[in-house]
């Protein structure tokens, strides 16, 4: 029983109601609503800046990252190009950066710097401090990223998170953490694995998962999914690219 | 539950919620410098410290959560603040209990509140008022 | 309220440093040993603890813009170099078993300083 359920409210009173329950309204919920409607009031942004961004916030996903991983892998001279200036790089594959506001992101800034994996330097990426992660490459973060659990141990045991998300690495290879906490944002690029030449950058891209690219796993052919333990929301977002974004 | 039961049952709970170092006589004329830097250290510098393996899991969001999301976003997209206040607010200001106890986007959505009435641009009043007219909403007749 | 000025910058796609209090050039460069200054907490940092006295080497110079510690707080103007800094574990924790492991992270030039020791 965790801590939620032991102090929730929800006692015998409740259980006598004949019709389904519908889910009470959260404090959160009610603060939510509270605090937008107030703002837009208030004139602080319009409903329509609102929708703006949630149209930016559900558009973006890991696909965009591993569009980016796949054509480094492939191109040469798009490689290049990529390691010179990578935010410029992804308008080539499709991401601008600057949007929505034509300056980016408030949180996710204009700074993406591409880790390059070797076969014997791999990168992890963290952000102990909150939770900073490339969002208009690899969309919203991981809900395990975010775990003050994560933030404290990665840092510092490293190889022991690696190894509870199935990947042991001999001790030649470096592995290097690194602690995304200032206004820098990171992508892994793995090294490609064997058994994929002469496949098209789709067939790349399938295996670049999101994990592979926060640096908790290796692509694999024939791993085209992270599958971790999902918990459900009692009002999930309602959006097709949601359900798309969450497999 | 009345109100009466569930004041009593807050109260328990408020009780319960300690210093992390407690002692009988808690009240502290003197600190020693690593307890001084320990109270001083921001609660969202964890880097370093202890923790078990757990489970690791993915979460689906929740409308609220993304909503919250955007509204950070947005205030700051037009200058109300910036993401650097708000992580300052929501990893720091909110103090260690409760940046440990709520929920991830909690904390965003508390912060949002707080800016709002630290900078005059909402009064507290109407803050509450705000929040008890929403729930009215949703109270179930 | 003023913008940050990696956002400015993003409109006017001006990579030039501007205002730098410690000197118009970054003080170190890609290599050099630096050690992380222990300033005092007060209130807010993104110096994280575990980096603190630990003597690392300049792995990026990054970008130019406001110090968090202002930036958090809505105080505009001083403008700092970035850089990455990278650590071996072995100097951070006294168990780390592997020898070539390394974590890094950003540190604004304020918090560092150079290495008092040569190793």
């Amino acid at each position: 029983m965790n801590k939620a359920q032991k102090y929730s409210t929800d006692g015998a009173e409740h259980n006598h109601k004949a019709a389904p329950m519908v889910e009470e309204i959260t404090d959160f919920e009610v603060l939510e609503i509270a605090v937008r409607e107030l703002a837009i009031e208030h004139g602080l942004f319009t409903a329509e800046d609102h929708r703006r961004f949630t149209e930016f916030a559900e558009s973006v996903g890991p696909a965009g990252g591993s569009r980016l991983v796949a054509k480094i892998w492939t191109d040469p001279a798009f490689k290049a190009r990529a390691m010179e200036d990578p935010v410029k790089a992804c308008l080539e594959i499709g991401i601008d950066w600057s949007k929505p506001t034509g300056f980016g992101t408030p949180s996710d800034y204009t700074h993406l710097t591409i880790l390059e994996d070797t076969p014997t330097l791999h990168h992890v990426v963290c952000c102990t401090l909150c939770s900073c992660y490339p969002r208009p490459l690899l969309g919203m973060s991981p809900e395990w990223y975010r775990t003050t659990n994560y933030r404290r141990r990665l840092v510092r045991w490293p190889r022991q998170i690696l190894a509870e998300f199935g990947l042991i690495l001999p001790p030649e290879v470096e592995v290097r953490v690194e602690d995304s906490n200032q206004k820098c944002r990171f992508i892994v690029l793995p090294v490609r694995p064997s058994g994929t030449e002469n496949w098209t950058e789709e067939q790349l891209a399938e295996i670049v998962t999101r994990d592979c690219m926060i640096g908790v796993a290796l692509p694999q052919p024939g791993r085209t999914a992270d599958v971790h333990p999902v918990h459900k929301a009692r009002r999930p977002v309602h959006s097709s690219h949601h359900e798309e974004a969450a497999r | 539950m009345s109100l009466r039961t569930q004041l009593s049952q807050e109260r328990e709970i408020i009780g319960s919620l300690q210093p992390a170092i407690h002692t009988p006589q808690n009240w502290n004329y003197e600190v020693p410098s690593p307890l001084y830097r320990a109270y001083m250290h921001p609660p969202h510098d964890v880097g370093g410290q202890f923790d078990v393996p757990v489970h690791y899991e993915e979460k689906e969001e929740e409308q609220w959560e993304l909503n919250t999301y955007v509204t950070c976003e947005v205030l700051a997209w037009r200058g109300i603040w910036s993401a650097e206040e708000r992580r300052r607010r929501a990893d720091n200001d909110l103090g260690y209990t409760m940046y440990l106890g709520i929920p991830y986007y909690g904390r965003w959505i508390w912060s949002a509140a707080k800016m709002l009435v630290d900078k005059n641009h909402i009064s507290l009043a109407e803050l509450m008022d705000k929040v008890v007219e929403v729930k009215s909403r949703y109270e179930t007749k | 309220m003023k913008q940050s000025k990696t956002m400015e910058k993003s409109q006017n796609n001006i990579g030039v440093l501007e205002e730098h209090p410690l000197g118009m050039q970054p003080r170190f460069k890609v290599g050099d040993r630096v050690q992380v200054r222990d300033m005092p907490y007060f209130f807010y940092t993104r110096s994280q603890m575990w980096a603190r006295g630990v003597v690392g080497t300049i792995a990026a110079l990054t970008y130019s813009d406001l110090v968090p510690e202002d930036e958090a707080f809505n105080v505009d103007g001083r403008v700092e170099q970035y850089y990455i800094v990278r650590f071996r574990q072995k100097d951070l924790w006294p168990e780390y078993p592997f020898d070539n492991d390394t974590v890094q992270t950003e540190s604004p030039e304020r918090w560092l300083e150079p290495a008092r020791n040569s190793e």
